[in-house]
């Protein structure tokens, strides 16, 4: 199996998974269930990790077919470009959702507004999501079509990918600028996770779980300053990495990594007695702690491998 | 005295070596030292600013012999990247500056573990001089990182 065909398998995850996270919430404010609007947005998480190898993957498909002769560059242009906004839309309402999940398990409710802000940027990413969706079957689907292939040739200006790799490959300092952030944001996050982790593993038993919660937040901003340099690196460059073997394992760990990272969140086992003190973690939950760091280390062995293992720099 | 370096057999094989195992290890080793180093020190940082303050100081004891571990493997492997290419780092001024950046990091982690080694079973507080030095430690880190990253791209 190819990327490409990585991207035909997991493309629907974005809009049926949007679908599945805000029927739940809405089922939840009708019902005025708080447990279901936790569990539609622990899906909204899910589904903002996992859009994340849609995208990439989307982007080997397209060096793959763009050599075929009836298939329209800018017609794969003109969904990567609608595939990119609603790929930024829908971290953006993961986050958000995070927050939320978050405030909940630590003071037992979310700030007020949180939850509706998720819900409506996870309506709004379903929309774009599903318009990308749409111009993306168009690519090579000719049935689909009303009045034939509509995109007109040339102009690339007009893509917003194009004019993020021109930043990329013509500005002095953003390549820099962003892998020094990406490099801050690196060191926030493994040192939030390693704290995490090695309290669960034993370290710091006096401290209460809740107060190793307490991190997550700063963790998630590393990784949110990551997410977007990493972007910036992906969409300035992508040819550097949509073939690349390291990067498709940077991609598996980071979901690997993301899941874990929701679970520390909002599952009840490793904070269970949250605010006794010398709580003892289960051999479970340790051993997850050891898969996390561990994930974690393969995403950055990854990333510095990809100039050595790959082809970016 | 950098020519020799840069003459001995060591540096030939960094440089030489097609093997993942040289040259693109010994730097991963770097940037993961870097994150074992600089993500705990931010942590311990942010205790010291207030994040998590009903949390005795004395549970911050894991930090010191982490931070240990982790400049341990980056001055190992410093020392091999540098050994790579001396007559280039040896001649560079933003390399020095990221020197006395890392310096000017570890230094702030000295008082740190003596107050944290020094500090009572119950102790939380922290004095204003003590959050003073966690602001210093994190603008030392990451005005470090910021001179290593630049040092890939920028200079010639």
């Amino acid at each position: 199996m190819n990327l490409a065909h990585l991207h035909l398998i997991m493309n629907h995850v974005p809009t049926v998974g949007s679908v599945a996270a805000l029927g739940l919430l809405l089922l939840g404010y009708v019902r005025r269930n708080e447990h279901l609007k936790h569990v539609g947005l622990e899906v909204l998480f899910v589904i903002a990790v996992l859009t994340l190898p849609v995208y990439v993957s989307g982007v080997a498909a397209h060096q793959e077919i763009r050599k075929l002769k009836e298939v329209s560059d800018d017609a794969i242009r003109i969904h990567q470009d609608a595939a990119l906004i609603g790929f930024i839309v829908m971290e953006f309402a993961g986050f958000v959702g995070w927050a939320a999940l978050w405030q909940w398990r630590r003071h037992g409710r979310a700030a007020r507004g949180l939850v509706p802000a998720a819900t409506v940027l996870l309506a709004l990413a379903l929309v774009i999501m599903g318009r990308a969706a749409n111009l993306g079957g168009e690519i090579r689907h000719p049935e689909i079509l009303d009045g034939g292939v509509a995109a007109p040739a040339g102009d690339p200006e007009r893509f917003m990918t194009w004019t993020v790799n021109q930043v990329a490959v013509y500005s002095r300092w953003a390549w820099p600028a962003a892998e020094t952030v990406h490099f801050l944001g690196l060191s926030l996050t493994f040192g939030v996770l390693l704290a995490v982790n090695l309290r669960i593993l034993g370290a710091m038993r006096q401290m209460p779980f809740s107060d190793v919660h307490r991190l997550l937040p700063w963790g998630m901003l590393g990784f949110g300053a990551n997410l977007i340099t990493g972007m910036f690196f992906f969409v300035g460059q992508p040819g550097q990495y949509s073939s690349s073997e390291p990067f498709k394992w940077k991609i598996i760990f980071l979901v690997f990594a993301g899941a874990n990272f929701l679970y520390l969140t909002v599952f009840g086992r490793p904070w269970v007695n949250g605010g006794k003190e010398r709580f003892d973690a289960g051999p479970g939950d340790k051993a997850l702690a050891i898969l996390s760091l561990t994930s974690w280390l393969a995403v950055l062995w990854a990333g510095r491998m990809l100039p050595f293992l790959g082809k970016a720099f | 005295m950098l020519e020799w370096l840069d003459a001995t057999a060591l540096s030939t094989w960094l440089k030489e070596s097609p093997s993942v195992w040289a040259f693109p290890t010994v730097l991963t080793l770097h940037t993961t030292g870097m994150g074992v180093l600089v993500g705990a020190s931010y942590v311990f940082d942010l205790r010291l600013l207030g994040i998590g303050r009903n949390v005795p100081l004395s549970s911050y004891r894991w930090v010191f012999p982490t931070l240990a571990v982790g400049l341990g493997v980056n001055i190992v492997t410093g020392i091999l990247l540098f050994i790579k290419d001396p007559t280039h780092w040896g001649t560079a001024f933003p390399f020095f500056v990221k020197m006395g950046l890392v310096i000017a990091s570890a230094a702030t982690v000295v008082p740190m573990r003596s107050l944290v080694l020094g500090s009572g079973a119950e102790q939380r507080d922290v004095s204003s001089n003590m959050r003073l030095l966690a602001i210093a430690s994190i603008l030392a880190w990451s005005g470090a990182i910021t001179a290593g990253r630049l040092l890939a791209y920028v200079v010639p």
